[in-house]
């Protein structure tokens, strides 16, 4: 019963596709040429070494970073340049490798703040919660508890999430990802600093998140066991190149991957 | 009594009651679940509707009179209507400690001879499939939520609902007149209900109780505490514990009050102060989690507030439970009583949820002395009752205007309480059990033929006819020398410390009593951060010279109190160690409702038993094979530092002989 | 020095406990400036919290919302309308800083971000003095409908007088900032402030635009300006020398925490009671007009204990 199976029939769609995107600091080169794409309905795991450049990847694709070559297509529109809440707007959520939460809001408020481009109401209305506001807040308060009673966080609703544990930062933060129902979801390194229990947990909910809400998933992530079971496919970077991409099995065998891993010099 | 068991006609099956409940008590609310931060309500009238349509779409499904319907998952109203659907059919509900891997599991399904499962989830809905390979007799299951199990094809797995959606077709076409008869033909004779009991020992016995049993149970309780259909509970434990199956079930049947299902497992503390529960039940273990808390957050708290914290606490202490006890107490203590309750009694009340508690049991396990005049002091009405599964809960209740901590109170009516030459305690009454399901020898072991059954506990009856439990029958050990050595008295007395989790005390056959003990990670976990100790994981916590020092100070306290008992001030601790891991029921090493399997534990951690008793011995290596929850193996390994205390002088020679 | 110590420790409390019915018009006045001190405070917090900004020009907008509803009014336009239209004035003030000075620092260090508050201060005292003049005018204080006169009572054997003014100074001050808070936490416009004062970069990957943020926040700040132009106004003159009394904010924000709206609150309050109690019992001492000064004594001896400030969240370094 994995969930990916009933992905290997999925549509053959792309969702994403990234092409020949080039991307440096000053003199420094992150990204290289590197092309790829994301079919809809998948799970697509981005890993490499440390320094590999797979966060600027995913911070180009949500439009923290505008790529000074290539194309980046979503749903079928292209373009090179956008920023955060464009991205935002048209469907791609994201996590951060070290949780960046709002750290003095409770946790309903978290995953509130999620919902934001779903709101409609004129912002007039919202300066005193009245009339339309106040019918559409309950509607969306109603979705956000369906994400906590998925992501069983109903013992930490009202506190702080400064106050939480690690993992349940880490949940929280997925949770105001799925609030904004996105196409695309993007997790960097949803699993880091977790001990085994807690990465069990964390698995659990991306393959339910993308089997019940049919989410596509871009994840990057260090642990391979992690990696090997969850995602369909896997692009490989080292010195912000690709090096690989295929299925996990594919990539396991990939001599270039292997010599990435152990440090053999180019 | 005799004119209480004399049921009145239609009052005597659950389903039975249901009927006359949906009447009675057409609108009061029955259930509450909080679902999606909300709670939701079903009155009686609601729940016979439901019950009603799940039960006639069971029996559409083939479950008939005599079946076995196991129930798996947390507390659920729609797993709570699953056993009146099933009773009113005539067939048996068999709840399952939910947390039980898929081998317990398949004990329990394959001895009581299940043909369906109603189960929470899709967790519960993988382990009944596993168990389903190899115990082929399942035809039929059903699952509340179906989260993840949409994709799931499988034969004989429905959706609650759909089974319901099934029902209520039938229903139309005049299946509600046969669904009648078949309440009105159950007896008081039938079986209501089989318990797995989680024992300390071998594998778990079937406990059968008959409507009867269980009803008087109810019933005898219900009149005990004048228990109303107003009150409300909160059902937290697990369904197949007995207490939770009398309190939450049969009593809530009986008077019509309302449970209420927490959001999940976590919630409960919460939930319970949403609610304000008025009758509430707990095990030792729960009461004595939230003093940790408290204590906890405490010493995190400004100075000023921890001293009005520990001066109210002293003053509770002194004359709190001669005011609940309505004894004189003189006016300004009475003044600073009221005040006390303003700054600080009240505050920790609503915290715990317990503002509203008009009775809270305490049963399971014996409660710490000290944990239970803490609550009482507070003004809780905190009573002890002795039960067991045998029974249907009832054996001894403490009556209000009669609490002595050191005993669990008067046999109610109706029950007669013996204790034998070996010093077992012996009763008998209506609510007690008819067999173990297919296990006759362990019936007449425990059953006498003019129905006495044997507790298996050690026990005596007070002067002022209270009953007196001192541990185990089995487990009341000697030293060598032949001094009395009651391994749990002392454990209790440990883990009244906030930073004691866990303690196993050893002694018996032995020249000196040793103890192993497990630290309490919230409570030290916040010790050390206070003062800056640096640890990465339990073990490296627990083998901290200061945390060894922390313990040995409560030691050498147990021993002062020890010393200060005649009777038992032989058995003072003389060496200890703290363990390197937590004693944990996925190692086997606690049950499910927290008690630590003493034999397992010791043969486990013998290496570390041997180093206690050889007096040269400071340390010893230990590798312990731990499971994970997913049913892999790891384990741990180190040196375990042992440490010698020296026993205090015994206080007063001849206080048996004053008294 | 034993008549310097007899001046400190021993004389005001024998004056306190011989008057007290001054002592408590003390407290009062102290109270009053403490609540406007507190209201210039609170703007300055609101930007800080939502944009990481220092606005240097807090004081300038205070005295440019009072000017401009006085100016309004003496050109013929009625005094509700003049007061809607400065509302009005304050969001286009709100609206033009976002547009001109902050969507092209964004990112840029906080210090030059800090340069060009300076300048904003600089042009709205020119664009001020260029529209209003630069002589100082009286404040419409009855054309609005505030009250004037006073309310007398009897305490302790003498007679305290509280200006009516005073008091809806501060019962409007209380109301702004029930109003705010209600405001911050309870609409999704607050939620979504909270967010942006928490995390930028997660603000804005959930859809949050900063620039609709700040533009709020701005408007919100001026908004608490008016209204402390108008209150401070109704007590004195409106001129550019009000713009001087802002700085007083600088000690209460030590005080209460650059981040915290309660802070500035209670900051502002200490700091108003304080001072006005040492002017009037320890001033003559060392020859009056202590109150100048006497804040940011204050503020500094303060600094050494808790540099956090009152409420501001403690800075634990793990080693």
């Amino acid at each position: 019963m994995s969930a990916l199976e009933t992905f290997v029939d999925a549509a053959d769609e792309t969702l994403l596709a990234v092409e020949g995107v080039t991307l440096s600091f000053g003199g420094v080169q992150a990204i290289k040429d590197v092309s790829f794409d994301i079919k809809k309905g998948e799970i697509r795991a981005i890993i490499g070494p440390n320094g590999a450049g797979k966060t600027s990847m995913l911070n180009v694709i949500n439009g923290f970073y505008h790529p000074q070559k290539g194309k980046i297509t979503f749903k079928g529109n292209t373009r090179t340049d956008m920023r955060p809440h464009v991205a935002a707007t048209q469907g791609i959520s994201r996590t951060f490798q070290n949780v960046a939460l709002f750290r003095g809001m409770s946790t309903l408020d978290n995953i509130m703040t999620g919902r934001t481009l779903k709101m409609t109401t004129n912002l007039f209305w919202h300066l005193f919660r009245f009339g339309p506001a106040e019918q559409e807040e309950l509607e969306h308060r109603e979705f956000v508890e369906r994400i906590i009673d998925f992501l069983e966080i109903q013992h930490i609703r009202k506190t702080p999430v400064g106050r939480l544990p690690y993992g349940l930062q880490k949940r929280v933060e997925l949770g105001r990802a799925l609030a904004a129902q996105p196409d695309l979801l993007l997790l960097d390194e949803p699993m880091a600093g977790m001990n085994l229990e807690e990465k069990e947990d964390m698995s659990r909910f991306v393959i339910d998140v993308n089997d019940q809400f049919g989410t596509t998933i871009a994840l990057i992530e260090h642990d391979m066991g992690v990696v090997m079971d969850l995602s369909n496919r896997v692009v490989v970077l080292d010195h912000g190149e690709k090096i690989a991409d295929g299925t996990p099995d594919e990539v396991k065998s990939n001599q270039d991957v292997i010599d990435a891993y152990l440090g053999v010099a180019h | 009594m005799a004119t209480e068991t004399a049921q009145a006609a239609g009052e005597d099956t659950f389903p039975k009651l249901l009927l006359r409940n949906a009447v009675k008590f057409a609108d009061r609310p029955a259930i509450r679940e909080k679902d999606l931060g909300i709670w939701q309500t079903w009155t009686w009238s609601q729940v016979l509707d439901e019950v009603r349509a799940f039960a006639v779409g069971l029996s559409a499904l083939g479950i008939k009179a005599g079946d076995k319907v196991a129930i798996v998952g947390d507390n659920r109203p729609r797993l709570y209507w699953t056993m009146c659907a099933a009773q009113s059919l005539g067939a048996v509900p068999i709840p399952v400690y939910q947390d039980s891997v898929a081998e317990e599991m398949k004990f329990v399904l394959e001895h009581a001879g299940a043909t369906c499962a109603v189960v929470e989830n899709q967790e519960q809905v993988d382990k009944i499939l596993e168990i389903r390979e190899s115990y082929k007799a399942i035809k039929t299951i059903v699952y509340d939520e179906d989260r993840g199990l949409k994709n799931y094809n499988v034969k004989g797995l429905y959706a609650f609902e759909d089974v319901q959606a099934k029902g209520r077709a039938a229903l139309s076409d005049g299946a509600e007149a046969i669904w009648h008869e078949q309440i009105a033909r159950g007896q008081p004779a039938d079986t209501a209900i089989i318990l797995y009991t989680s024992g300390t020992t071998g594998k778990p016995k079937g406990v059968v109780l008959t409507m009867e049993n269980t009803l008087w149970a109810a019933r005898v309780a219900n009149r005990f505490d004048n228990l109303t259909e107003n009150e409300e509970t909160i059902a937290y434990l697990p369904m197949a514990w007995v207490g939770d199956h009398i309190f939450s079930y049969a009593q809530s049947y009986e008077c019509g009050y309302c449970v209420n299902c927490p959001e999940s497992p976590e919630t409960v503390v919460d939930d319970r102060r949403e609610i304000g529960t008025t009758y509430a039940f707990a095990p030792p273990r729960v009461y004595e989690n939230l003093i940790t808390l408290t204590m906890v957050r405490m010493e995190d708290a400004a100075r000023i507030k921890r001293k009005m914290f520990d001066y109210f606490l002293a003053l509770a202490n002194r004359v709190g439970e001669k005011i609940l006890n309505g004894e004189p107490v003189g006016v300004t203590d009475r003044l600073l009583y009221a005040l006390g309750d303003f700054l600080v009694y009240a505050p920790i009340k609503n915290r715990f949820g317990l503002s509203k508690v008009r009775v809270g049991y305490t049963a399971g396990e014996a409660i710490g002395p000290e944990i239970f005049r803490f609550y009482r002091s507070l003004g809780i009405n905190l009573k002890q009752l002795y039960g067991q599964t045998e029974a249907a809960v009832y054996i001894t209740n403490q009556p209000d205007g009669e609490i002595y901590a050191d005993t669990v109170g008067a046999p109610l009516e109706g029950i007669e309480v013996k204790v034998d030459d070996s010093g077992e305690v012996l009763y008998r009454s209506p609510g007690v059990f008819k067999e173990y399901y297919k296990n006759a020898k362990a019936t007449r072991e425990t059953k006498t033929k003019d129905g006495w059954v044997h507790s298996g506990d050690a026990g005596f009856i007070d002067d002022r006819g209270h009953l007196k439990i001192i541990d185990r029958a089995k487990d009341v050990g000697h030293l060598k020398d032949g001094t009395l050595f009651p391994p749990k008295y002392i454990e209790n007395k440990l883990k009244f410390f906030p930073n004691i989790k866990e303690a196993v005390a050893i002694g018996d056959g032995r020249d000196y009593v040793a103890c192993m003990v497990n630290i309490d990670l919230t409570a030290v976990g916040s010790w050390a951060e206070r003062n800056n100790v640096v640890y990465a994981s339990y073990q490296e916590l627990a083998a901290h010279p200061d945390v060894y020092k922390m313990v040995e100070g409560h030691v050498a306290e147990v021993n002062r109190e020890l010393a200060a008992e005649e009777r038992v001030a032989g058995a003072q601790i003389q060496r200890f160690l703290v363990l390197h891991k937590e004693l944990d029921a996925d190692d086997g090493e606690i049950t499910r409702t927290a008690k630590v399997r003493r034999s397992f534990v010791e043969e486990r951690y013998k290496p570390l038993i041997d180093a206690l008793f050889n007096r040269r011995k400071s340390s010893q290596h230990i590798k312990t094979e731990v499971t994970f929850e997913d049913g892999r193996k790891g384990a741990i390994e180190g040196d375990v530092e042992i440490r010698d205390m020296t026993p205090m002088p015994v206080a007063g020679t001849n206080r048996i002989a004053a008294e | 020095m034993g008549e310097i110590l007899h001046g400190i420790f021993i004389n005001p409390f024998i004056e306190i406990a011989g008057a007290p019915d001054l002592f408590v018009q003390v407290l009062w006045e102290g109270f009053v400036s403490g609540t406007l001190y507190a209201l210039i405070a609170l703007g300055f917090v609101l930007i800080f919290k939502a944009s990481g900004v220092f606005n240097f020009a807090q004081g300038i907008m205070v005295v440019f919302g009072a000017l401009s509803l006085v100016g309004l009014f003496a050109a013929g336009v009625p005094a509700w309308l003049a007061l809607i239209l400065c509302i009005g004035i304050m969001f286009g003030l709100a609206w033009g800083v976002e547009r001109v000075v902050l969507r092209n620092l964004v990112n840029q260090e906080p210090i030059i971000l800090f340069m060009a508050t300076i300048g904003l201060n600089y042009f709205l005292i020119g664009f001020g003095e260029f529209i209003f003049g630069g002589e100082p005018k009286t404040m419409i204080t009855s054309e609005i409908g505030l009250p004037t006169g006073s309310f007398d009572f009897e305490v302790l054997g003498g007679l305290v007088s509280l200006q009516q003014i005073d008091v809806s100074a501060a019962v409007i001050a209380g109301l702004l900032v029930a109003g705010l808070a209600v405001f911050f936490n309870k609409t999704r416009i607050g939620r979504a402030l909270r967010a942006v004062a928490d995390d930028h970069q997660a603000a804005m990957s959930v859809g949050i635009t900063l620039q609709q943020i700040w533009v709020i926040v701005w408007f919100a700040a001026g908004i608490v300006a008016l209204t402390t132009g108008i209150m401070w106004g109704a007590r004195s003159d409106v001129s550019f020398a009000l713009s001087i009394v802002a700085l007083k904010a600088l000690p209460v924000l030590i005080l209460g925490g650059f981040t915290s709206v309660p802070g500035a609150i209670v900051g502002g309050l200490i700091i108003g009671i304080s001072e006005k109690l040492a002017e009037f019992y320890w001033g003559p001492l060392v020859g009056g007009s202590i109150e100048s000064w006497f804040p940011y004594f204050l503020a500094l001896i303060f600094l050494w204990f808790r540099p956090q400030g009152l409420f501001g969240e403690r800075i634990i370094e793990r080693v």
